[in-house]
């Protein structure tokens, strides 16, 4: 048990230093990692955007792992039952068992280290702001560990917080990282045609599948009407021009799509759509499939009940 | 700023899915059957403005635009936002799969607010025509930061600096998006107005 005070770890003058270089470090090789992965040496010129190019969703479909022979519904119904369960705990051991099965499902799905590093960079701005925020918000309550430097005595880094954001940056991961396995192991439209099966609104199916299907074309017609801007001189600044320019840009993106609806919505009729939803698979549920369901149902219910059932005590509040 | 995994307690998470799941069902009646296909292929052309980066000093940021997709789509606006953060979580991990609900919550509301106001104060003329969108632009980065915070919010008081800190970073995207939503209004009526008046016939 520990004692109901709040606990003061003195720290030398140094640690400051210390913890603010490595923090340094850690974003400046962070930076580099997600804004340049190619090198800082092959970089665009600095006032091109950066590179908003749009992954695939299911890149990775032609090889053979457990999870490419699974049948998808039952993919998407355990995984979701075991994410919200992930997604429940609130134990950091827990939280580190969550991260290790999903660095082995990704491992067993032959999901590219690049494809898992993406997502974890578009995670880690959300993430990074609890890392650094929440040890010096969180209010101290008792039992607390406050750890406080020399000289500076109004900046309490709580472990508490630290942790809490801990648990937040692995869990997100944990999820996030699972991700892949489930969409990137079968093609999207069969993926789609599982929510179908699974009684999901035909038409909301179709909405997502279309959505999908014309992100990729909008945005090719927006980096080309951007290369159009740039050749006339346009250049990003803060300033109010750059504003009005992007207000017709968003504005002549709009035009063209709301355009666009009606020639591909005539094109659909043009070709017998009448709002159905085409079976673009066969759905034969085997007994493995149902072995892995149970397993990923079994191993979230699992995690979310040793979390609420045994208490591991950390030291300095953990 | 979307919601990651992780940080909602279960019970706002599945709540704000049964929440947001009704909303869409009431958002896809309120819309005809034939203009559903079409609100999907809107819908992309808004995930794409989403990606557009606004310098702002050293650092930019991205636009946000529930208030001009409330603008735009009225009632159908949430079926559209909720569908487009399902592929943002799917394709880039922008806000997590089980705090989809949250964040459609955090920025479908304040489209169907925005929408419905813009409905109301737009007049005839061009000049209120951008006032409108300005505002309503405005407003609809506003609600969605405060909808962010309360969300965090939920977690407890140990997330009350962090629901500061995502609120505090919104205000100066509240200023970039009102211009931005004028400029693409004016833009709008002069071109093509009629996407102003109705651009698809909502169900009465």
């Amino acid at each position: 048990m520990t004692s109901p005070s709040i606990h003061l770890i003195p720290l030398p003058f140094f640690w400051l230093l210390a913890a603010s270089f490595l923090l340094a470090l850690l974003v400046y090789v962070g930076a580099r990692r997600i804004f340049f992965p190619a090198g800082p040496n092959k970089r665009s010129a600095p006032e091109q955007d950066r590179d908003w190019s749009i992954p695939s969703i299911d890149a990775d479909t032609q090889k053979q792992s457990p999870f490419h022979n699974w049948d998808p519904r039952f993919k998407v119904v355990s995984l979701l039952i075991y994410w919200f369960c992930v997604a429940s705990i609130n134990q950091l051991p827990l939280c580190f068992v969550a991260l290790l099965v999903a660095l082995m499902a990704v491992r067993l799905a032959k999901i590219p280290v690049r494809t898992s590093m993406k997502r974890i960079a578009a995670l880690s701005g959300f993430v990074g702001m609890f890392l650094i925020v929440m040890p010096l918000t969180v209010p101290a309550k008792a039992g607390d560990h406050l750890l406080v430097v020399d000289s500076f005595q109004f900046l309490k880094f709580n472990l508490r917080g630290l942790s809490l954001a801990l648990r937040i940056g692995l869990k997100a991961s944990a999820i996030a990282l699972m991700m892949d396995p489930v969409l990137g192991t079968s093609p999207f439209p069969v993926t789609l045609n599982a929510l179908a099966r699974l009684k999901v609104p035909g038409m909301i199916v179709q909405m997502i599948s279309l959505a999908h299907r014309y992100i990729f074309v909008f945005h090719h017609e927006a980096k080309r009407m951007a290369t159009g801007m740039r050749a006339r001189g346009f250049q990003k600044r803060t300033n109010m021009e750059t504003l009005r320019t992007t207000g017709n840009f968003v504005g002549m993106l709009f035009v063209r799509s709301f355009e666009r609806t009606e020639r591909v919505y005539n094109a659909m009729l043009a070709r017998g759509y009448n709002g159905q939803f085409h079976d673009v698979a066969d759905f034969r549920a085997k007994p493995n499939d149902w072995l892995k369901g149970g397993f990923w149902v079994a191993s979230g219910l699992a995690l979310a009940t040793s979390d609420k059932l045994f208490h591991l005590q950390l030291p300095y509040g953990l | 700023m979307h919601i990651a995994d992780g940080i909602l307690p279960t019970s706002v998470a599945v709540g704000s899915y049964a929440a947001s799941l009704a909303l869409m069902a009431w958002s896809v009646k309120k819309t005809h059957g034939d203009d559903l296909p079409k609100v999907a292929v809107i819908t992309s052309s808004f995930f794409v403005a989403s990606l557009v980066h606004v310098p702002l000093g050293p650092t930019s940021v991205h636009l946000l635009i529930p208030g001009l997709v409330g603008i735009l789509l009225g009632n159908s606006a949430f079926v559209s936002i909720a569908l487009g953060l399902l592929l943002q979580s799917l394709l880039f991990q922008f806000g997590g799969i089980t705090a989809w609900g949250a964040n459609s919550l955090m920025m479908g509301l304040p489209a169907l607010c925005c929408g419905w106001g813009f409905e109301h104060t737009k007049g005839t003329t061009l000049f209120r025509h951008v006032c409108a969108g300005a505002v309503w632009g405005g407003i609809g980065v506003t609600l969605a930061g405060i909808m962010l915070a309360l969300l965090l919010f939920t977690s407890g008081e140990d997330f009350l600096g962090v629901a500061k800190i995502a609120l505090l970073a919104h205000l100066p995207v509240i200023g970039i998006e009102a211009a931005v939503s004028a400029f693409t209004v004016s833009f709008l009526y002069k071109v093509k107005p009629e996407l102003l008046r109705t651009a698809l016939n909502s169900v009465p």
